[in-house]
């Protein structure tokens, strides 16, 4: 090991291990960090240039503030993924007719995605995946006649105005959806996503060294799944 | 962590940061979520096809509001299909039956449910051997269970039998001609291994998309697979196929012969593992109608395959000789390994057993056998027509675990594990699907001795071969009672005299078993609509009435009740009573019940138990020395199945010979009951689109299936389209020996047939093509042919707009 990678890495354990005894974890959980070497002490004389400089501290971090024009894009571009959705985790619908079903089609214009005119056409975000249609069907079908929906009173998990995931006021969100195939953020969040989810720093490319998964939607997490688990004799359920 | 500190957590999560969020500002930023605060999520095989996937079902407040794809199941891997991702919404389609109906001068009017088990019991009593239930692939098992129990147990009639006759019944017969027991060696992680997948008239890309992704999906890891399709029209398969070969319907016999001719003639079969592992056999001229057949030898084999040269192939099949030789040629490397699939295209066939046969034997003539990617492997359609029919056996010559009624061994060890009076089940098999709807729809003083029918879990109004005769003619014939337990009004509730509504997949507990020997569980979720009650209740229910009425065959060697269930202190639980149905779990009971079944032919299961923590399990499932269950992969093969001889390699060990060989049959090309001709000039194919299940009961009342497939249509080629002077979207009248059916055209759609060959699916209630489909069925199997019969198309002249 290095001397720079021990320091960086003595510098960082003690926060990793604090943010996860402020998550809530069973205080069992919280360890000592593991032993390593020794690492150089900071220069005491380092740390009083730095308490005396004079430029004035920055503020802590606001939370960012919706424009109006934001807000609006925002809603509008939820309203727009709804839309092709029976329920929020439903493969969307294809809003246009398909005909020519090879792979290459579909990439043509899904591959990087597209804008022509206020069309816009998301790039894939699982390429590994080859049969399109498996999971996507056309909205409508354009052979027939418009055809009356069937009575269904359904109502799925809607992606919700309000709440996510925040630790502190200020800090990323988590990822409020699952990650399983979804591999390339900019499919949704990109220049060719939707116009309300694009970050303002779409600069940056490492997108998850900030915004942290949720297990919870990923089937990561212990407790997903719990009923089947603790029920495993086949107790009745009602 | 509990369960509700979870949900509080979450719910305390949810909830600071918004209310840290507010503190910060008036507009904070709103994010978001995919699952609500207080969505359980829980497994279940999905309610559709074979395949077996899982799916993780979302549940609120009582009602199912999502669905995930199942990241721990091995079949799908997080994937599902359309149909799949839609499940959620066939539990709330807003015409569920709630109550149960009585036909009463003509029309349903709601009754009791005491009213309708009476009804039901008392038709049993009228004349029980006249009384028979039709059942399905789509029961779960233990419903299947006590159907089987109830018929061939308590009423002493085998005339129980299930919808999987007319679409699995022929693979079935190919099995045990071939390895003497009913299922495949293979299991899909055959398709991750395969360097060539040959789809025999498999449309998979629509019909079993989750294990077609297997294949189709390497391909973008940088792996290479060979597809071929061999097909009688061009489907979303074809798209992703490296060979498509049109061949002439019925002409696969001459092309598998085709390929088992040129192995033999080239020398370039695998000697080694034909001298160990197979014998040969024919039908026997003077028994044709014997399955068994009799024995011949290799020479005789290859003499009888002489006659199919690829040019003659060729003639017969209309797939270039050469292809014929590149199949061959690829059948006979050993360094590459060959998966065979195939569904609806080989089963529903005049001549099932012979091809299913066939395909085996080319798979064993070359050694392509018992090697991970090396298989000849059948797709199921239904969730569990292999668990609940296959393997409890709900066809009318069988009984549980690969047993026949026309055993007595195997009637005994039935009496025994059901603890009946010895000569309580009847030996002689009861009517096959299409003779007991044939006998049902025939008047009494006309021989039509079945006078009562229960249908479970099926549509046979809409899934039967020429309807009118086996279906719509028993309208009007007064002492005919149709009972139908169903989820949706469909066209068999069209001509019931009874209809119970019933509790539909995660409303009630249940177990499936898939195409790849996987037997799946779940729990009840939410509750069912109304009054609609479990089917398996039902039947419980009915069996309590007759032996409320006296009926003896409702009594246990001990004079107990048919179906007693004890609970934990072993005080018997009336389960017959709804509001105690749920005081044990049924599903339990019933399987422990069976389990003891399933030894006899190396089907082992596990306790029920391991179903509920795991994600199905494949039979053998045997008990390691360290107490852990395990499951078998690859059947007859001594480097995973456990019953192999140490040694061996592969053994056959349930061989009809008895002697651990396989059976490579001939079976001769011959032309069809029923072809083109100058009245009837085109090949009607019927068959299914990706959006609909089955006969669509359930996928036509979710609005992104339905939207994207509204209505049925005949695809016809260009060709044809413009000699009749028909153009896409209108209408044209299909006509057979049977029927009449206007429909629109699509030309170029979906898929894309040959000249002289038409094709409609048979989703659409309100356009009912098995009025138009043929009744002729394999003679082994008694599975119809709905692939192939003649019609003439003639153009509709409308006045008004087209469509």
């Amino acid at each position: 090991m290095n001397p720079t990678t021990r320091r960086r890495l003595t510098a960082a354990l003690p926060l990793a291990w604090a943010s996860l005894a402020g998550a809530g974890l069973a205080g069992s959980l919280i360890l000592p960090p593991p032993d390593l070497d020794p690492a150089p002490r900071a220069d005491p004389q380092e740390s009083r240039r730095w308490v005396s400089n004079p430029v004035p501290r920055p503020a802590p971090l606001a939370p960012p503030v919706l424009t109006p024009d934001r807000a609006a894009a925002f809603s509008e571009s939820l309203e727009a993924r709804a839309g092709l959705r029976a329920y929020e985790g439903a493969p969307p619908v294809i809003p246009h007719a398909i005909k020519d079903l090879d792979l290459r089609t579909c990439r043509t214009c899904h591959a990087t995605g597209l804008r022509t005119g206020d069309q816009l056409a998301h790039a894939v975000s699982h390429t590994h995946l080859a049969n399109c249609t498996q999971c996507h069907v056309e909205a409508a079908n354009h052979q027939f006649a418009p055809v009356h929906d069937p009575a269904n009173s359904f109502a799925g998990i809607r992606p919700q105005a309000a709440g996510g995931f925040r630790a502190l006021s200020g800090s990323p969100p988590n990822i409020p959806h699952t990650t399983f195939m979804r591999t390339n953020c900019a499919s949704c969040h990109g220049p060719h996503g939707y116009p309300g989810l694009q970050p303002d720093h779409l600069d940056r490319l490492n997108c998850v060294q900030c915004h942290a998964l949720n297990a919870e939607f990923d089937q990561l997490s212990p407790a997903f799944n719990a009923s089947a688990r603790e029920n495993p004799t086949g107790e009745q359920r009602r | 962590m509990t369960t509700v500190d979870r949900r509080e957590f979450i719910k305390s999560a949810a909830m600071s940061a918004a209310v840290a969020a507010a503190a910060g500002s008036t507009r904070a930023f709103a994010l978001p979520v995919l699952t609500a605060p207080g969505v359980q999520w829980n497994k279940a095989p999905c309610r559709f096809c074979g395949t077996g996937c899982h799916v993780l079902v979302g549940v609120e407040d009582g009602r199912v509001v999502g669905i995930q794809g199942d990241l721990k199941a091995d079949v799908n891997k997080g994937l599902l299909c359309v149909k799949g991702y839609h499940v959620g919404q066939i539990l709330y389609g807003k015409d569920r039956l709630t109550t149960p109906l009585l036909r009463k001068d003509g029309r349903l009017v709601p009754i009791s449910w005491e009213e309708a088990i009476d009804t039901v019991a008392r038709r049993v009593l009228k004349d029980p051997k006249g009384f028979a239930m039709y059942g399905s692939g789509q029961w779960t098992i233990p419903e299947g269970c006590a159907g089987n129990k109830f018929m061939k147990g308590g009423l002493s009639s085998n005339h129980l039998d299930g919808n999987p006759r007319l679409c699995m019944s022929s693979a079935v017969t190919g099995f045990l001609s071939t390895y003497g027991v009913d299922e495949p060696a293979g299991v899909y992680d055959d398709l991750d291994q395969c360097d060539v997948a040959i789809m025999w008239g498999n449309n998979m890309a629509e019909m079993h998309p989750v294990v077609f992704s297997r294949i189709v999906d390497r391909r973008s890891r940088g792996e290479k697979v060979t597809i071929i399709d061999f097909g009688t029209r061009r489907t979303r398969t074809t798209d992703h196929a490296d060979e498509f070969l049109l061949f002439k319907p019925n002409s696969d016999l001459a092309i598998a012969n085709g390929i088992a001719h040129l192995l033999v003639q080239n020398n370039a079969y695998d000697k080694d593992f034909v001298a160990r592992h197979c014998n040969f056999r024919q039908l026997d001229p003077e028994k044709p109608d014997a399955m068994q057949g009799k024995p011949m030898t290799f020479d005789e084999y290859a003499a009888a395959l002489a006659e199919y040269t690829p040019e003659r192939v060729e003639q017969i099949s209309g797939v270039p000789a050469d292809k014929i030789r590149l199949l061959a040629a690829l059948f006979a490397r050993r360094d590459i390994r060959i998966t065979s699939l195939w569904c609806m295209g080989m089963n529903q066939h005049t001549r099932g057993t012979a091809i299913n046969c066939l395909v085996h034997g080319i798979h064993l003539l070359s050694g392509h056998f018992g090697k991970p990617g090396d298989a000849p492997t059948s797709l199921t359609g239904q969730p569990s027509a292999c668990g609940t029919v296959r393997e409890v056996g709900t066809l009318c010559h069988l009984l549980p675990g690969g047993r026949l009624v026309a055993n007595e061994d195997h009637r005994k060890h039935a009496e025994g594990f059901w603890n009946l009076p010895e000569g309580r089940i009847n030996p002689k098999p009861g009517y096959h699907t299409v003779l007991l709807f044939e006998k049902f729809c025939t008047p009494t003083d006309k021989g039509g001795d079945i006078h009562t029918l229960w249908v479970q879990v099926t549509n046979p109004g809409q899934s039967l071969p020429n309807l009118h005769k086996l279906f719509k003619a028993k309208k009007g014939l007064e002492d005919k009672f149709l009972i139908v337990s169903d989820v949706y009004p469909t066209a068999t509730t069209e001509l019931a005299d009874l209809v119970l509504p019933s509790a539909l997949w995660v409303e009630k507990n249940g177990m499936y078993g898939n195409s790849e020997r996987r037997t799946q569980q779940w729990f009840k979720m939410v509750d069912p609509p109304g009054q609609a009650r479990d089917d398996c209740w039902q039947t419980i229910a009915v069996a309590r009435r007759l032996f409320d009425l006296g009926f003896e065959g409702m009594k246990n060697k001990d004079a107990e009740f048919l179906f007693t269930f004890k609970d934990k202190g072993g005080k018997p639980v009336p389960v017959w009573d709804w509001n105690h149905y749920y005081d044990i779990n049924v599903d339990e009971a019933f399987f422990e019940e069976y389990r003891p079944f399933s030894k006899l032919k190396q089907k082992d299961l596990a306790p029920y138990a391991e179903y509920a923590r795991t994600r199905g399990l494949r039979w053998p499932v045997v008990q390691q020395p360290d107490g852990s269950w395990r499951e078998t992969r690859w059947r007859f093969s001594e480097f995973d199945d456990p019953y192999v001889k140490k040694g061996a390699g592969t053994q056959f060990y349930n061989s009809v010979t008895k002697d651990d060989k396989a059976l490579v049959w001939f079976r001769p090309w011959e032309p069809p009951p029923e072809g083109p001709d100058a009245d009837y000039p085109y090949w009607l194919c019927t068959g299914r689109v990706l959006e609909h299940w089955h006969t669509g009961s359930m996928t036509r009342r979710v609005p992104q299936l339905h939207r994207a497939m509204p209505a049925a249509y005949v695809e016809i080629s260009s060709t044809d389209a413009a000699r009749l002077g028909v153009r896409s979207g209108e209408r044209v009248a299909l006509v057979s020996r049977r029927g009449r059916l206007e429909l629109p055209c699509w030309i170029g759609g979906r898929g894309d047939c040959p000249e002289g060959t038409v094709f409609v699916p048979f989703f659409d209630e309100s356009l009912l093509i098995n009025e138009l489909t043929l009744d002729a069925h394999d003679p082994f199997s008694k599975q119809p042919d709905y692939k192939k019969c003649a019609v003439r198309v003639e153009r509709v002249v409308t006045t008004g707009a087209a469509r």
